[in-house]
């Protein structure tokens, strides 16, 4: 069989050949094949046109994808700052509660704190809870240090005194700066005896401990006052911190370096 | 064109534009209860200076946390900077923040991702 673009030439040459159009099919012929040409025109114009109108949805599919895609990159960001922004608040919340609990020299707890933890530990004493202890230390002669080795050792003196305190601590207890040399031992489900032993072996420490920047010679020491959460005396905390405050005061008149007890 | 000065306050920044100069001044913290009504002048601002003339625009940054909203609206009007810059617009930044708070910089840094245009994170000095 003749390929169409054979056929297209042959049909066309025997329409021009002139000794044919007598012919009783030449017309025939002749009104057929311009049918078929308008045909095929039409039929190559309507296949133009649906191609133009794919390739048109095609690309405003594409552009809808690639805008998808550049607002998902878009949100990703957004989400991604704004969770690094509430980190940050995290973050500096977390600092600023250290800031008010810690006492920013000796990294000890504040007075603040330890006023809230007092609160606690007593009601949950009157709650039925066992007694605890509050031990009030002041470093002696601190006065002294300053005058004669400036207050830059003395801010040291009390640097290692915390250490001191700290690593002389049970996992439970909780120690804090209660005032400029003053320091105060909070000691759960402890009796007063029991705090004896502790505060006796801290003093022990303190005598042994080298101060660098100090004359030779100068040993350090700190007066106690203990008290006992169950005393018929308290009633509260501040009650109980003047229990402590009475008794470190008797040791320092009874001539510092000492540990007394609250009546 | 009118424009804005709005004092800063406990959760909105400061925001001040000198058209003359070409600049919008932003600095502060950023979490208004309605961003988007908030900062609609700034947006109006910036659409009509980018629309209604050809000059360099600056923006000067120092701004500390931002809401969700306020970072939405950041990268809106960085987009803006943006479209005009790769028009050909002269458009620079600098986010200003204090040298002990990097954070600041490092969301600057996150915020500069998607900008072309001369970004510049600068710690405060003295």
């Amino acid at each position: 069989m003749a390929k169409p673009a054979d056929l297209d030439d042959t049909i066309r040459a025997l329409l021009a050949d002139p000794q044919w159009q007598g012919h009783p099919l030449y017309q025939a012929l002749d009104g057929l094949y311009g049918l078929y040409c308008d045909h095929t025109e039409q039929l190559e114009r309507m296949t133009r046109i649906s191609d133009r109108y794919q390739k048109a949805e095609h690309d405003r599919g594409m552009s809808y994808a690639a805008r998808h895609e550049q607002q998902m990159k878009r949100l990703e960001r957004l989400l991604r700052i704004s969770d690094r922004y509430q980190q940050s608040l995290q973050q500096l919340n977390e600092e600023l509660r250290q800031q008010s609990e810690q006492d920013e020299l000796t990294g000890l707890y504040n007075r603040r704190y330890m006023q809230a933890r007092l609160r606690d530990e007593l009601a949950r004493q009157q709650r039925g809870g066992r007694p605890f202890c509050v031990v009030l230390g002041d470093v002696d002669h601190f006065k002294r240090i300053n005058d004669a080795a400036g207050h830059e050792a003395g801010d040291l003196v009390l640097q290692r005194v915390a250490d001191l305190l700290l690593s002389r601590l049970r996992q439970t207890d909780c120690c804090a700066r209660w005032g400029g040399e003053e320091f105060l031992l909070l000691l759960p489900v402890t009796k007063a005896a029991e705090a004896d032993v502790l505060v006796r072996n801290i003093m022990q420490k303190m005598a042994g401990m080298h101060i660098t920047g100090m004359p030779d010679g100068t040993v350090l020491s700190m007066s106690f006052g203990i008290a006992q959460s169950d005393s018929s005396a308290v009633s509260n905390v501040e009650s109980l911190i003047a229990l402590a405050d009475a008794a470190m005061y008797a040791a320092k008149n009874a001539g510092r370096n000492q540990l007394f007890h609250a009546d | 064109m009118l424009d804005l000065n709005i004092p800063a306050t406990t959760s909105t920044p400061c925001i001040r534009t000198d058209t003359a100069r070409g600049v919008l001044h932003m600095s502060g913290d950023s979490y208004p209860e309605n961003a988007f009504e908030f900062f609609q002048p700034v947006l109006d601002w910036v659409q009509t200076y980018l629309g209604e003339s050809s000059l360099p625009l600056q923006l000067d940054i120092g701004l500390l946390y931002l809401n969700t909203s306020s970072i939405r609206i950041m990268m809106d009007i960085f987009d803006s900077a943006e479209e005009a810059f790769v028009a050909g617009r002269d458009i620079r930044l600098v986010w200003h923040y204090q040298p002990d708070n990097e954070r600041v910089a490092e969301l600057a840094e996150e915020f500069s991702e998607d900008c072309s245009f001369p970004f510049e994170i600068m710690a405060y000095t003295g």
